[in-house]
């Protein structure tokens, strides 16, 4: 019952700050003839905002009895709420005295810089100090401070198990809640007294036993879980933190130890490893460019349509398109068609088609393009020349065409490409080297490749004779 | 009627002469016909109040709905059901292989690699494994067995395969093994059930279902949906396992076979050519779309589209589903065997279906389920057996898919509904005839490979003995969400509207596994 009565709290505060500044705002008014007609009804105002205050204050105590919130602001803002309930009640009381009426001025313009003052720790104390200024912050400065990114860790063994491997997993997921804006359930992870001390259900972890730490079995029950860590609407903790975080309190939770002097089974070596080349960033994909575009003309696009041509934006929400000629048919006229969507065409898909070199010259237009299926049709060496000029080109595929190692030299300047599909083409035995340095960065795939029969595939296993 | 002007009929019919009796005969037909569409339905419909009301009290009133119900909305278009749609995000695969080994296969002899159980062989199973817990056929006290099968390690990912699979040894680089796979289904069709459709019982859409429901098919001229089924039996959940559920029915499953006739009744019956089946199917859409400008029924142009459709599958059907004009040399490397139904021709289909853009294959293969209670169910005979009917078969699908360029935007899924028991099976308390296992749901490892999955990853641990997931622990539901994931979708916001809520595949939970993706 108590708690809920603590719990009205952020709704009751509203009334005073409303109603009291109601009342300010008339006292004020009034004192122009023209709004003297005001003057009756301020004592009637001015009575609710002071009930409304008292209940609030009282409110205001029970929640802050609940070990939720940082001691220092709570009892900023419960003091300066107790002076609001005050000097409202003195004004009250001055306002039937006429020989005090002259404070009634001062004491107004001292209630309403309460009322901001006392409302607007009451807020920081609900969502956090930055709360109000954040908005302004990630205007000036684009990297969102809210959410701290962990950076790659330059040589993991070096680094310290608390301060470069635990610490910023905390950082990264608790602190919101259990930092030093807020401590929920009296838990404080920010440094290593407060991480021992524990939260009001007593110590959370117990160094060397990491299974009947309590840190450890919140964050390990299920997501649905009410008691789970972190809610389950936050972001949550990923298999390798929580790796992590058992094996540095099965280690003895040391606060000063370097990685390196910490016994580290095979599956923390990796674990750790997952530190250093930052896999926890966000993954961008490369084979959609990340520039916006403009729409491509609708009309073009339905041209393209109506010859059977699958032409898609590769997603909701986004303009670059795909196209596809699987039940197309392929002449000059049609590849010329995709020449208005040459800004928004990234996948392009030809392949077992009638394409010939002088249609490549055209889809080289195309720059955007970062996946080009092109296998099993005519092109040959002449028309890899004109492929040159994408280079945006991930993925390339020439299975069963015409071409040799010199039409591949030619491309030997695409930067991104990724992946050349070479199955099934004019290349000789003795090229693959060759191309292999000519592309080092790139996967090459020769195709050809064989599933021997092994001896045993064809035989089949019987059951051994019932003995009679 | 009542009495009296019954009489008055008869009187009246007695004094007509005959050719006034068949205009009388005719017009009452014509009054039944039309009174036919005066059913209460239609008056509903029609009426200026009726549906037209209510279709506004859907538009105006989803209060709840929110953005993602939008969405659905707009995804199905009855006149072009399969038309070709977005992904919420550009999606890595483009079309999904899904090898379903019905039955359930031995994570214990194939890829979960446990010593320690092999020095448990013959011994009684501990209490603390068996309390609390139920299983299909394992009363009383059963016996541990150890693998049946030799362990290596191979590739440079040095990920463990047993003997069981020589061919699938070699390409393990290529693989994404979730070693921790659970469910909560211990018989065969509830947990094929929620593999493929999120729910143990029958009535939701299936994975394929729900991709061309998103997704539909760049091929126009092919079903967006293939089944494919070997093994001599269905899986045990039937035809639902890859039914459309409440999605609209265009969306489920075709299910093709690799001998004879790829679809039943798909050629034209003697005497009739392709002209005419032209004309007549024309004739038959005309009367659709009389019948589309009257009542305004889209499931209509959903008929229409399907008549259209399978006119043009008569000729790129029977095209795509025959593997005979494949070289010899894939043939020997797929392992084929010609004018049979086996897996080998059913994964060689696959192969070629996703090459000409159809979205999902599924296959299902019969006969995983090593029980022990005869030969062919032993983990040490019937199980070998299995495992050469589809290694060589599946390391050729990831080979060819690869050198074709394909394995980058085909996703492969291998798996079982659930895995087995590190006990020897006691059916009903007694030994079984030969060496098996029982269905087990807390621990089997499935695989992904292409399709934007990493290459070489071993994802989640099981204990000791392999009895249960201890780490990197997946549900269905995870899979689901990871495959979807894949092919561009957030399987929290990918919903369709029924029995006035939003319904997902993975219904109330799962997440993507972000471990196992690129």
């Amino acid at each position: 019952m108590l708690q809920f009565l603590g719990h009205l709290h952020p709704v009751l505060v509203h009334l005073p700050i409303g109603i009291l500044l109601l009342a300010c705002l008339f006292l004020l008014q009034s004192r122009k003839d023209r709004f003297a007609h005001l003057q009756p009804s301020i004592n009637f105002i001015l009575l609710l905002g002071m009930i409304s205050a008292i209940a609030s204050c009282i409110t205001g105590y029970i929640l802050s009895q609940t070990g939720d919130y940082d001691e220092g602001p709570v009892n900023l803002h419960q003091w300066m709420g107790i002076s609001v309930t005050g000097i409202s009640i003195i004004i009250y009381y001055f306002r039937r005295k006429v020989s005090l009426q002259k404070w009634q001025l001062p004491l107004t313009i001292l209630l309403i810089l309460l009322i901001f003052i006392t409302g607007h720790l009451g807020g920081s104390l609900t969502h956090g100090s930055d709360y109000l200024t954040q908005p302004l912050a990630d205007l000036l400065n684009n990297d969102s401070l809210t959410t701290f990114k962990r950076k790659p860790i330059a040589n993991v063994q070096d680094a310290s198990v608390y301060s470069d491997v635990i610490a910023p997993i905390f950082q990264e997921k608790c602190y919101v809640c259990h930092g030093k804006t807020k401590q929920k359930g009296k838990l404080r992870l920010d440094d290593s007294a407060s991480i021992l001390k524990g939260g009001k259900d007593g110590i959370v972890i117990i160094p060397n036993k990491s299974v009947e730490s309590e840190l450890i079995k919140r964050i390990t029950l299920p997501r649905e879980d009410e008691h789970h860590m972190a809610p389950k609407e936050k972001p949550q903790l990923s298999d390798n933190d929580i790796t992590l975080l058992k094996w540095w309190i099965d280690e003895g939770s040391s606060f000063s130890k370097k990685v390196k002097q910490i016994d580290q089974p095979e599956k923390i070596k990796t674990a750790l490893r997952m530190l250093q080349n930052s896999s926890e960033e966000k993954k961008v994909d490369l084979d959609v460019p990340q520039s916006p575009v403009e729409k491509a003309d609708e009309t073009a696009v339905k041209t393209l349509r109506d010859s059977g041509v699958v032409v898609i934006p590769v997603a909701q929400n986004s303009n670059y398109l795909s196209a596809n000629f699987v039940t197309a048919n392929v002449n000059a006229k049609i590849i010329s068609l995709l020449l208005p969507m040459k800004k928004q065409l990234v996948w392009l898909r030809l392949n077992n088609k009638p394409v010939n070199d002088s249609m490549l010259a055209v889809i080289s237009k195309c720059t955007e393009l970062t996946k080009l299926e092109i296998n099993n049709t005519n092109i040959t060496d002449k028309g890899l020349n004109y492929l040159k000029d994408l280079k945006q080109l991930r993925s390339l595929n020439l299975v069963g065409t015409k071409i040799t190692i010199k039409g591949l030299m030619q491309l030997k300047d695409l930067k991104n490409l990724q992946s050349l599909y070479l199955y099934q083409t004019n290349i000789g035995e003795n090229d693959w080297s060759e191309i292999k340095k000519l592309f080092p960065k790139v996967s090459i795939d020769s195709g050809g490749y064989d599933v021997p029969l092994l001896h045993d595939d064809t035989v089949i296993v019987k059951p051994p004779p019932i003995k009679t | 009627m009542n009495c009296e002007e019954i009489i008055a009929q008869g009187l009246k019919l007695a004094i007509m002469t005959r050719d006034e009796l068949h205009n009388q005969r005719l017009l009452q037909e014509a009054n039944e016909k039309a009174a036919h569409f005066l059913t209460r339905r239609h008056f509903l419909k029609e009426s200026a109040m009726g549906f037209g009301a209510l279709a506004l009290g859907s538009l105006i009133g989803g209060c709840h709905l929110g953005a993602s119900n939008s969405y659905a909305q707009t995804l199905f278009d009855p006149a072009h059901p399969l038309a070709p749609k977005l992904p919420m995000f550009p999606g890595k695969a483009k079309s999904v292989i899904y090898l379903h080994m019905a039955g359930a296969p031995s994570q214990l002899e194939l890829f979960d690699y446990k010593p320690d159980l092999m020095k448990l062989d013959g011994q009684l199973c501990p209490q603390s494994l068996l309390e609390g817990k139920r299983f299909a056929f394992i009363r009383g006290v059963p016996k541990m067995l150890g693998p049946q099968a030799t362990f290596k390690q191979h590739g440079q990912s040095g990920a463990w395969v047993s003997d069981r699979m020589p061919h699938l040894s070699t390409i393990v680089d290529e693989l994404s093994f979730l070693k921790a796979c659970t469910t909560d289904q211990f018989n065969h069709a509830p947990a094929q059930f929620l593999v493929h459709t999120g729910s143990p019982r029958l009535g939701r859409p299936s994975l394929g279902s729900w991709v061309t429901y998103g997704l539909g098919t760049e091929n126009q001229n092919l079903p967006g949906f293939v089944v494919l089924t070997s093994g001599g039996k269905f899986p045990d959940a039937g035809k639902s396992v890859w039914g459309s559920g409440f999605l609209p029915s265009v969306y489920q499953g075709v299910q093709c076979r690799s001998e004879g006739d790829p679809v039943l009744f798909i050629k034209d019956p003697d005497g009739m050519d392709r002209d005419l089946r032209k004309a007549s199917i024309d004739a038959i859409n005309q009367v659709n779309q009389e019948e589309y400008k009257e009542f305004k029924d889209p499931e209509i142009l959903s008929r229409i589209s399907q008549y259209e459709m399978a006119y043009k599958m008569q000729i790129s059907v029977p095209d795509v589903m025959n593997i005979n004009d494949e070289p010899q040399y894939i043939h020997d490397m797929y392992g084929t065997q010609p004018n049979k139904a086996c897996f080998a021709n059913n994964i060689l289909l696959a192969r070629k279906l996703v090459e000409k853009g159809v979205r999902f294959v599924q296959l299902f293969d019969w006969g995983w389920d090593s029980h022990g209670s005869d030969a062919n169910l032993a983990i040490d005979i019937g199980f070998i057996n299995k495992c050469r009917q589809v290694d060589k078969s599946i390391t050729a699908l990831i080979l060819d898919l690869k050198q074709r360029g394909l394995l980058e935007d085909t996703l492969v899924v291998w798996g079982g509904e659930f895995g087995r028991t590190p006990m020897q099976e006691n059916r009903e308390g007694k030994q079984n005839p030969f060496k098996g296992r029982d269905h087990h749901t807390e621990a089997f490892t499935i695989w992904m490979a292409g399709g934007g999955i990493k290459k070489g990853v071993s994802y989640g641990e099981t204990d000791e003995i392999g009895y249960s997931a201890i780490s990197g622990k997946v549900t269905p539901f995870d899979i689901q969400a990871t495959i979807l994931n894949q092919l561009g979708f957030d399987h929290e916001k990918f919903t369709y509207q029924f029995q006035g809520r939003p319904f997902r595949l993975t219904d109330v939970s799962g997440s993507v596994i972000n471990d196992i993706v690129a």
